[in-house]
């Protein structure tokens, strides 16, 4: 045994110099080339938001007695509570069915709708919920969250909610002012995204998306989100 | 014991190369050509940083199918030894981690009832043990590998003529 591993202590060392070379040419060039391939990957998706119009400003409050939730036209007869974390799937299944009746809900003024942003998947989550509390700011958290759940990517963490990207998602829908975008990359929203995160116990929620109609837990019978069943439930309140 | 490896080093030597090569050359190949997969799949771990993390999602594949030419052509079989080693046991710590960490890394959302599944937390704890078990197995291969890096049909041969091993 400790003979033939003798015999190779003095190999040729050009040649290792040569392999190793080689190894780390191709670890290079993979990676260049998976860097590539995602950012052209990214870019394709936001073509989902070609033509995308800018709704109508909907003002929006922090409110330190909902768990510090985005609140949307506080002071109609139902309030509706959304805990979702922007990089969760099932969120978006949540909002290709539903998330039209809800923005209706508030720029009609008939429904109260508290967004609890929750961040447990990553950091990419606590990113994006940072990015949506700014668009709230700018009066187009509807918009805004629209669009991060139409080009929501598959898989969590792989690197597409970065601040570039998000910047790129505003800049697509319109909603491009100094003021939005310093906020995001600045991350000014991060003690508030801490907050949502940190109220989760209170409300005994332990995972998304979860609803609340008026303060009760929205139990739903059918196997997807059936914005039928949803809605007779608002209305029941 | 020794007269048996002796004789039977060639092969063996060979079947290590073949094995460890082909598992390393089919998990990079099925990662190298999703990077956005391999990159979440690393964060899932926690262990490092997201942008660290993405990175060696991107690299890992690459490295392991280099890793994976060298062993089955049969060149640097020694040093290609050691990476793979230094690769698996990477994976038995970091599969022992979030094993310890109590995370079920394949599930990533909480699902649609809310809930964690506690059969199912079962079930992942028992593929957590095989993928060990795997890895340590692969790892002693790579160390056999270290030891006896020429054998049959290998493009790299022995400084030394056969009589003398």
């Amino acid at each position: 045994m400790s003979k033939q591993a003798k015999a190779t202590t003095g190999g040729d060392h050009f040649t290792r110099w040569l392999v190793i070379g080689m190894v780390a040419l191709v670890v290079v060039t993979g990676v260049i080339f998976s860097i590539m391939s995602s950012s052209t990957k990214a870019n394709e998706s936001f073509a989902a938001l070609k033509g995308y119009k800018l709704g109508d400003s909907v003002a929006a409050s922090v409110n330190p007695a909902a768990g510090f939730g985005l609140t949307l036209n506080p002071g109609a007869p139902v309030t509706i509570d959304l805990w979702e974390d922007p990089q969760c799937p099932v969120c978006r299944t949540f909002e290709t069915s539903i998330g039209a009746y809800i923005d209706t809900m508030v720029r009609t003024k008939k429904a109260t709708v508290v967004y609890h942003l929750l961040s447990f998947l990553g950091p990419e989550s606590v990113r994006a919920a940072n990015a949506l509390m700014c668009s709230a700011d700018e009066g187009h958290y509807l918009d805004f969250h629209q669009a991060v759940y139409i080009v929501q990517p598959a898989l969590e963490n792989s690197g597409f909610f970065s601040n570039d990207n998000l910047v790129k998602i505003g800049d697509h829908i319109g909603l491009k002012s100094k003021t939005f975008t310093d906020c995001l990359t600045k991350g000014s929203k991060l003690e508030l995204v801490k907050a949502h995160a940190d109220s989760m116990p209170t409300y005994k929620v332990s995972g998304t998306p979860t609803v609340f109609i008026n303060g009760k837990l929205w139990e739903r019978t059918s196997n997807g989100f059936d914005l039928n069943e949803f809605r007779l439930a608002v209305e029941a309140g | 014991m020794k007269a048996l490896n002796l004789k039977y080093q060639g092969i063996l030597t060979l079947i290590s190369r073949l094995v460890v090569g082909a598992v390393l050359l089919i998990a990079g190949g099925l990662k190298a050509f999703v990077p956005a997969e391999a990159a979440s799949a690393v964060s899932a771990y926690k262990i490092l940083p997201t942008q660290i993390a993405h990175i060696v999602g991107y690299a890992l594949p690459w490295l392991e199918i280099a890793i994976a030419l060298l062993l089955i052509i049969g060149i640097s079989i020694r040093m290609a030894a050691i990476v793979a080693g230094g690769i698996m046991i990477l994976f038995i710590g970091a599969i022992a981690s979030v094993w310890v960490r109590g995370l079920l890394i394949d599930c990533g959302c909480f699902g649609g009832g809310g809930v964690i599944d506690l059969s199912k937390a079962a079930a992942v704890h028992r593929t957590y043990a095989l993928e060990i078990a795997r890895d340590c197995g692969l790892a002693l291969m790579s160390l056999y590998l270290y030891f006896f890096p020429y054998g049959l049909l290998s493009v790299e041969k022995s400084a030394l003529p056969n009589e003398e091993i």
